[in-house]
């Protein structure tokens, strides 16, 4: 009867592992391991009973065996769980998941193109030494043109080119106020970025060798192109021995830290009341000469109005508009973007 | 400066093709703006800098060519051949014929007068008449089209005055009268102030001085004796004058730029030559040329040694010479450090050594300027503002916000809207920036709100915004004061908006805890909006929007605002953080519910439990504070459900010292804040 009972649990194996490798699912396999291992009507349940028909003399070996062949369908039915487990959840019988469903939203703002902008020209002057400085947006007459070189009788003075400031009238709903204060210097939002500079000055003996970007306002029309607010980016250099050539290599470092390749700079000759020789620069980019901003070797008058001496150091200064850079980059076409701060807008950068 | 290519020919020789020449202009500062083919001639519209007004006329520019491609430069010298008036009844002497008085010195510090009589009007010859009409000048009959010309030729303007019509024959170059009018040729009237200079009769103004004729002396068809004025004016009172009356013209152009003192003369001779030979006539004797002699032009030294000290390149002696004298200067003296030279009449920009560095250069070439010389490396720091402006930022986005730039100039009422920083009237721009918009503002709430309606009327679903801007909180004497500011606007509620400050301040390790005090505030929900203090200094306002501000604003609720002052976080910050060890030990939490008073606050009971629990207090949550049951708990209490978390740094809690500390708690708050257990 020993071979009858041992053909029985090989016969018991191979139908266990064959049904469990065929269940598809966790259901099927549930099904299956009741079948075969249920506690109380399982086939290895009823086959262990002839365990007692087996001769005595035989018991050891075919016990030796039942558990053998019992630990084996065990196995073969844990693999098949796991097989069903790690083919996921739907297999296992749970609802299907939908891979395609959206993330969770996570919502992260983003800086403002002109504030990112900003970030990448302090980086880049900064790697050449540079370290941004700071300037009142409002200003006196002194540091917005006089120190500046910029006399009275130049037409950037004019009132109507300026927004000169007044404080309200109490509780009137226009100013009624006369556009300069009695006994007060007459005050003015900064139309350049250049009043940093005296600032520094004013304040540190040379060398010098700072930026300062901030917003300045001079009362153009809004169209695309115009904004009475925008940005500039102002750089300063001063020490004993510093020249035009200084400046060109400075401008052609900076163009290629912007623009990421080697590119070539031009000087055109220009005029502004602060610098002379004054300069335009051009740099080559894709076959043209792109407008870069003004430059030129600080004025030794405006020297003198801080307090230094021309004869014992020079310098260079060079301006650029931030909105403009940041439209060529970007393709934006009209300024007036920048300050509607439509969220798709600002989303997009 | 429109220039003919045509006209230009007629003083240089050039050979090269216009738009050869035209690069070379460029790039020795004269910006091309556009060129155009008209017929046989080509239309060069050119930029000139406001320190260079020797080339707003042809010449000028053909003078730049010359030295640039060494070519002669030639001007034609008028000549004028006067006309024996002797023989008739009308005197004979261009001085008892008229007079010329200058009244305003300071405005007017050369005047030139010549008579041409019996002239006859008609049009102008044709090559004349197509040179204006190619640069875009009016023409008009002859008389006015030689003024014209002569001014386009060598950039003094002139003007023609019927002298008929000038009542007693007389100029007299004065101050306008307060409320004097003129009627000019533009056959408008405008109304003249005591700052105005004007040319007047014996009678009343008959031009404005630099900037236009008047109607009333106009050169007509029937004009037949002419005056032709050749002057010089004060550049600032044209150019205030030109504005205020919004009449700006080619003549008020060049005044306000400066004219050439030696030039007047010419012009006029000029002027009455071509009158002569195109509009026939005669010249009365004489010239009145009233005015204080010219004095000399200060000579200039230029050591050799600045060019190399500005430019960073060395030029020959020979070159700079050379180039200087082709510039019109006249050397005095040289030696080999150094020259003196007196530089020319047209070129009132060059008074000083680095005037002459820069035309060396520009004349020798920026390209020979080098562009990789080894500038010497510095080291350059991050200021500590950018480092708290880049942990705000990172803050602000990472909290979903976006960051607006908003204009810094306001309309009235916005700037009335909310302002919670000063109480002072704000500044005033004496333009408006934008339409309506003249406040400098003292919060940037009202902006961030207007681009919130602007969004929300975009239909866009998210708008969160933060902008870090100056506002201006005037001060008496001086400046005012530029406070660097943080706002946000958000649609979520109070206190997603206030964890974003508390997630702020825990990234600037900012020490001191925040502390709320009620704000009441027009703009606020009553009972919503606070001011937020870090110890007792200001550090800003948070609120709920009012339904009335909503209204104010055209927008959708809900809102919630919030604005700090940056630079009291910049106090408060700390940029760089020491280390502190971790426990290693397990953590043990206890929840607790309270029964407590409504006006009992969460911060107090907080306040209690960190005492209470002391430095083994890892975290402290609040779960729930909005469950009330009066029926139950009584009337006017809330439930504060609680959980504490503890972890020493130096050893494993037990659950017994865990219930004993939450027994404290409990027992603590229970003195302190009259709660109850929730049993």
């Amino acid at each position: 009867m020993a071979a009858q009972f041992l053909a029985d649990l090989d016969a018991l194996l191979a139908e266990a592992s064959a049904a469990f490798s065929a269940a598809a699912d966790g259901e099927a396999l549930e099904a299956a391991r009741i079948e075969f291992l249920g506690a109380a009507k399982g086939r290895l349940k009823a086959v262990q009973k002839g365990l007692g028909t087996v001769a005595k003399e035989d018991k050891p070996a075919a016990g030796k065996r039942l558990n053998e062949v019992k630990e084996a369908i065990e196995t073969a039915f844990t693999s098949a769980k796991d097989r069903l487990e790690s083919a996921g959840p739907a297999a296992a019988g749970g609802a299907r998941f939908d891979l395609t469903l959206p993330g969770r939203p996570l919502r992260v703002g983003r800086l403002h193109p002109i504030s990112q902008t900003i970030d990448e020209l302090k980086d880049i002057m900064g790697r050449l030494g540079f370290t941004p400085a700071e300037g009142p947006e409002i200003e006196d007459e002194r540091h917005n043109f006089e120190a500046l070189n910029i006399p009275l009788e130049h037409p950037a003075r004019d009132p109507l080119d300026n927004f000169y400031l007044a404080v309200a009238a109490a509780g009137a709903g226009t100013a009624t106020a006369p556009p300069h204060q009695e006994h007060a210097a007459p005050l003015l939002l900064r139309s350049q970025t250049s009043t940093v500079q005296i600032r520094v000055m004013e304040r540190q003996p040379p060398p010098v060798r700072i930026i300062s970007l901030g917003r300045v306002y001079r009362p153009d029309a809004a169209d695309a192109t115009h904004y009475p607010m925008f940005h500039q980016m102002e750089g300063l250099l001063i020490d004993r021995h510093a020249t035009l050539a200084d400046l060109k290599s400075v401008l052609r470092m900076f163009a290629t830290g912007y623009l990421g390749s080697d590119v070539h700079v031009r000087f055109r000759p220009s005029f502004f009341p602060f610098t002379e020789p004054s300069v335009e620069c051009d740099y080559y980019w894709n076959d043209r000469w792109i407008e870069f901003g003004g430059a030129g070797m600080v004025d030794p008058n405006v020297l003198q109005a801080v307090g230094y001496d021309p004869e014992e150091v020079s310098g260079f200064a060079f301006g650029l508009g931030v909105e403009r850079l940041c439209m060529r980059r970007h393709g934006i076409t009209d300024i007036r973007e920048f300050y509607k701060n439509d969220v798709r807008f600002l989303q997009q950068f | 400066m429109i220039v003919s290519w045509n006209w230009l020919k007629d003083y240089v020789p050039l050979k090269d093709a216009p738009a050869d020449v035209v690069q070379r202009l460029m790039m020795a500062g004269l910006n091309l703006e556009s060129t155009e083919q008209l017929g046989t001639d080509v239309i060069i519209d050119l930029e000139v800098t406001s320190n260079r007004p020797d080339c707003l006329g042809h010449i000028g520019i053909a003078r730049e060519a010359s030295v640039l491609y060494g070519l002669p430069l030639s001007i034609p010298e008028p000549t004028v051949a006067a006309t024996d008036f002797s023989s008739e009844r009308i005197t004979d002497d261009l001085r008892n014929y008229t007079s010329v008085e200058i009244q305003a010195p300071d405005l007017c510090p050369r005047y030139v007068a010549r008579v041409i009589r019996g002239a006859k009007i008609k049009p102008s010859p044709s090559q004349m008449a197509v040179r204006l009409a190619t640069i875009g000048q009016n023409v008009i009959n002859n008389i006015v089209d030689i003024t014209n010309y002569v001014m386009m030729e060598c950039g003094q303007p002139l003007h023609a005055f019927d002298f008929q019509k000038l009542a007693g024959r007389k100029i007299i170059v004065r101050r306008a009268r307060a409320g004097e009018t003129l009627e000019a040729i533009d056959h408008k009237t405008y109304t003249l102030d005591g700052q105005m200079c004007v040319i007047a009769d014996a009678e009343r103004p008959v031009a404005l001085a630099g900037v236009m004729g008047g109607a009333s002396s106009e050169v007509t068809e029937s004009t037949t004796d002419i005056l032709i004025e050749a002057a010089q004016f004060a550049p600032l009172s044209v150019r205030q004058t030109a504005r205020k009356l919004k009449l700006h013209s080619p003549s008020s152009y060049r005044f306000e730029r400066g004219t050439d003192p030696e030039m007047v003369d010419w012009a006029s001779r000029r002027c009455c030559e071509l009158i002569l030979k195109h509009a026939g006539g005669e010249l009365v004797e004489g010239v009145i040329d009233v005015g204080p002699p010219r004095p000399e032009r200060t000579p200039i030294v230029l050591r050799l040694a600045q060019l190399e000290r500005i430019l960073g390149i060395e030029i020959p002696a020979e070159t700079v010479r050379k180039i200087l004298s082709a510039l019109g200067c006249r050397e005095q003296a040289h030696d080999a450090k150094a020259l003196t030279t007196v530089p020319p009449s047209w070129r009132r920009d060059l008074a000083r050594e680095i005037d002459l560095v820069e035309e060396v250069a520009r004349i020798h070439g920026y390209d020979q300027i080098p562009e990789d010389v080894s500038v010497p490396m510095t080291a350059s720091h991050r200021t500590d503002d950018d480092r708290l402006l880049a942990k705000v930022r990172h803050l602000m986005t990472a909290a979903g916000f976006d960051e607006a730039m908003t204009a810094s100039v306001v309309p009235e009422r916005w700037s009335a809207a909310f302002s919670p920083w000063t109480s002072a009237e704000p500044l005033v721009t004496s333009t408006p920036m934008l339409e309506g918009a003249d406040r400098l503002r003292r919060s940037l709430i009202p902006s961030l709100l207007d681009v919130r309606r602007i969004n929300q009327s975009l239909s866009n679903p998210v708008i969160e915004l933060f902008e870090t801007a100056r506002i201006y909180l005037p001060q008496a004497g001086g400046l005012p004061r530029e406070q660097w500011t943080l706002a946000a606007v958000s649609g979520q509620e109070f206190l997603v908006v206030k964890g974003a400050v508390e997630a702020l301040l825990a990234a600037l390790h900012v020490a001191e805890p925040l502390a709320l005090a009620e704000y009441p505030d027009p703009l606020l929900t009553p009972g919503l909006g606070c001011r937020l203090l870090l110890g007792d200094q200001l550090l800003g306002f948070l609120g709920e929007l009012s339904p009335a501000a909503h209204k104010t604003f055209s927008l959708r609720g809900p809102t919630t605002i919030v604005e700090l002052d940056l630079g009291v976080l910049a106090q408060r910050a700390r940029l760089a953080t020491h280390y502190k060890p971790q426990s290693p030990y397990p953590t043990i939490a206890r929840d607790i519910n309270l029964i407590v008073a409504e006006s009992v606050r969460w911060a107090d009971i907080a306040a209690t439990v960190r005492a209470t629990a002391g430095q083994d207090l890892e975290r402290l949550e609040c779960l729930d504070a909005a469950y009330r049951d009066p029926e139950k708990d009584g009337p006017g209490t809330k439930r504060l459900l609680f959980s504490f978390t503890l972890r020493p740094q130096d050893r494993t809690l037990t659950g017994t010292e865990a219930d004993a500390v939450r027994d404290a708690v409990v027992a603590a708050c229970s003195e302190r804040h009259g709660s109850r257990l929730l049993a």
